[in-house]
């Protein structure tokens, strides 16, 4: 059995659970639990265990996808999926700029940890308040568009997008094998 | 595309940051919100270019600087206004008096000091207004001097003498969590005594608690200098995984055993995952 594994990874909100649920053949094992302090004042409801979704495309073949617990902090949970994760996606939720700053925060944390290729994927931005593509990457600190991994715009509540996110994520794992990035 | 918002979600430390980041020219408006008096609704307007900030004033009529040559005696108001608006359109007014002879370089840097430095340094006490950054708005020659700063030296000098940090509460690194430098070499800013002390630590292995316990200053300043080198562009946060103390050898969890090593995957996996994903777009 061959598995590739992805970390769905994001600052609460970003839209984690609804990314891997539009995608997964299994019904999401749903953690959301009704959420406590200030998380109750973005959203009713947030992840509180790793959710899981899988894909099987083949007798042999299955994409499996971990999303991060929304409130949690980086415990060792975290740690052990990352080692284990082939690539991962941070998502970020454009309309929400109070969030940028968690959202550098998980990346920098994950690119400590581990080394395997990411991309962004910014959510809400059919929301009016969403920041377009090339302010966002700048406040999270890509300057230059030729040193930065793919930032695209990703709807989770869409398979469509969800799918064309998965793939630009693969391929670029792919590109990243065969030109390993500093 | 216009950027706006509330300072309360994004705050003016990391706007200066985004702007200088992003060279960004244009007119940052901010409008406070004082909900009891609106007809005392004051809005302060900050100009960029490149990223470097220009001027500053409470008005848009271009007549601030004037005016601040003015109440010092240096000039007629009407003087100095008369002269923008004979001197060239692209020049700042502060070039043409001091080219004329009438304003020293030291009369220019002290009108800078005030009309920037002093004026944007207060806004930094604002609790929450609305902004609005807009790329397309004209410089305004007749309040500029023709100096300029960095809007992130700024923001350094503005946050050093911030009292109240309420506002930033949530926004401050975490205790459990280390700095790393993200630019090459040392910092081009002037750094103060505790803000070297703690770039000295800025590798990405030491917890701002632990830096607190050395450098044996309150916990709360640490992370506060930590923010300040943050928002300057010159380190970032790095959370350090979070140690469960009461139970220092975690008992293994399903999953862990569960989910195998990361292995190299095989180009047919990567091409039939692609070509099958493909179906679904
Ligand atoms: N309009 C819009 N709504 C979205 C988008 N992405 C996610 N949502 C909605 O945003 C809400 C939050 O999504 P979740 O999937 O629960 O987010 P999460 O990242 O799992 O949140 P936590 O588990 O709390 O961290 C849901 O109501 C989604 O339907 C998007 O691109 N556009
Ligand atoms: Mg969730």
């Amino acid at each position: 059995m061959e598995i590739m594994r992805l970390v769905v990874t994001g600052p609460v909100g970003a839209g984690k659970s609804t990314f891997i649920r539009s995608v997964s053949e299994i019904a999401v094992v749903d953690t959301d639990r009704r959420a406590t302090d200030e998380t109750a004042l973005l959203k009713q409801k947030t992840t509180v265990a790793f959710d899981f979704g899988r894909l099987s495309f083949g007798p042999e073949m299955a994409l499996h996808l971990y999303g991060t617990p929304g409130q949690s902090r980086f415990d060792f949970m975290w740690d052990i999926l990352i080692q284990k994760a082939h690539a991962y996606i941070l998502l970020v939720a454009a309309h929400r700029p109070s969030e940028f700053i968690e959202a550098r925060r998980i990346r920098a944390f994950m690119r400590q940890r581990s080394p395997v290729p990411m991309i962004i994927g910014l959510t809400h931005m059919d929301v009016p308040e969403a920041w377009d593509l090339e302010n966002a990457a700048i406040a999270l600190g890509y300057l230059s568009t030729n040193k930065r991994p793919p930032i695209i715009a990703v709807d989770p509540t869409q398979t469509t997008s969800v799918a064309q996110a998965v793939i630009t994520l693969v391929q670029h794992s792919m590109q990243a094998h065969l030109m390993p990035l500093s | 595309m216009a950027v706006t918002g509330y300072l309360s979600e994004f705050a003016l430390a990391e706007l200066f940051n985004f702007l200088e980041q992003g060279n960004k020219t244009g007119l940052l408006t901010l409008c406070k919100l004082s909900d009891d008096q609106l007809q005392y609704r004051e809005n302060h307007y900050i100009w960029f270019n490149q990223g470097r900030i220009v001027a500053a004033a409470n008005r848009l009529d271009q007549h601030g600087l004037a005016y601040m040559i003015g109440q010092r005696g240096w000039l007629g108001e009407h003087t100095a206004l008369r002269v923008a608006q004979t001197c060239d359109v692209s020049t700042p007014i502060g070039l043409s008096l001091k080219n004329q002879g009438l304003l020293t370089v030291e009369q220019l840097k002290l009108l800078f000091y005030t009309q920037v430095m002093r004026q944007v340094c207060t806004l930094f006490a604002l609790k929450d207004a609305w902004f609005q950054f807009d790329c397309k708005a004209p410089l305004p020659f007749a309040e500029m001097t023709g100096l300029n700063a960095p809007a992130t030296e700024v923001t350094l000098a503005a946050l050093r003498v911030l009292k109240d940090w309420s506002a930033l509460a949530n926004k401050l690194p975490e205790p459990t969590s280390a700095v790393m430098s993200i630019i090459e070499g040392k910092p081009q800013q002037k750094l103060n005594q505790t803000e070297w002390q703690l770039w000295e630590f800025a590798k990405g292995t030491i917890s701002l608690q632990e830096i607190a316990q050395q450098l044996q200053l309150p916990l709360e300043k640490v992370q506060q200098i930590a923010f300040r080198l943050v928002t300057a562009g010159l380190v970032e946060e790095v959370p350090l995984v979070t140690v469960i103390t009461a139970h220092p050898k975690p008992e293994p969890l399903p999953m862990e055993s569960a989910v195998p090593e990361a292995t190299m995957l095989s180009h047919s996996f990567l091409h039939n995952l692609v070509g099958f994903l493909k179906g679904k777009v």
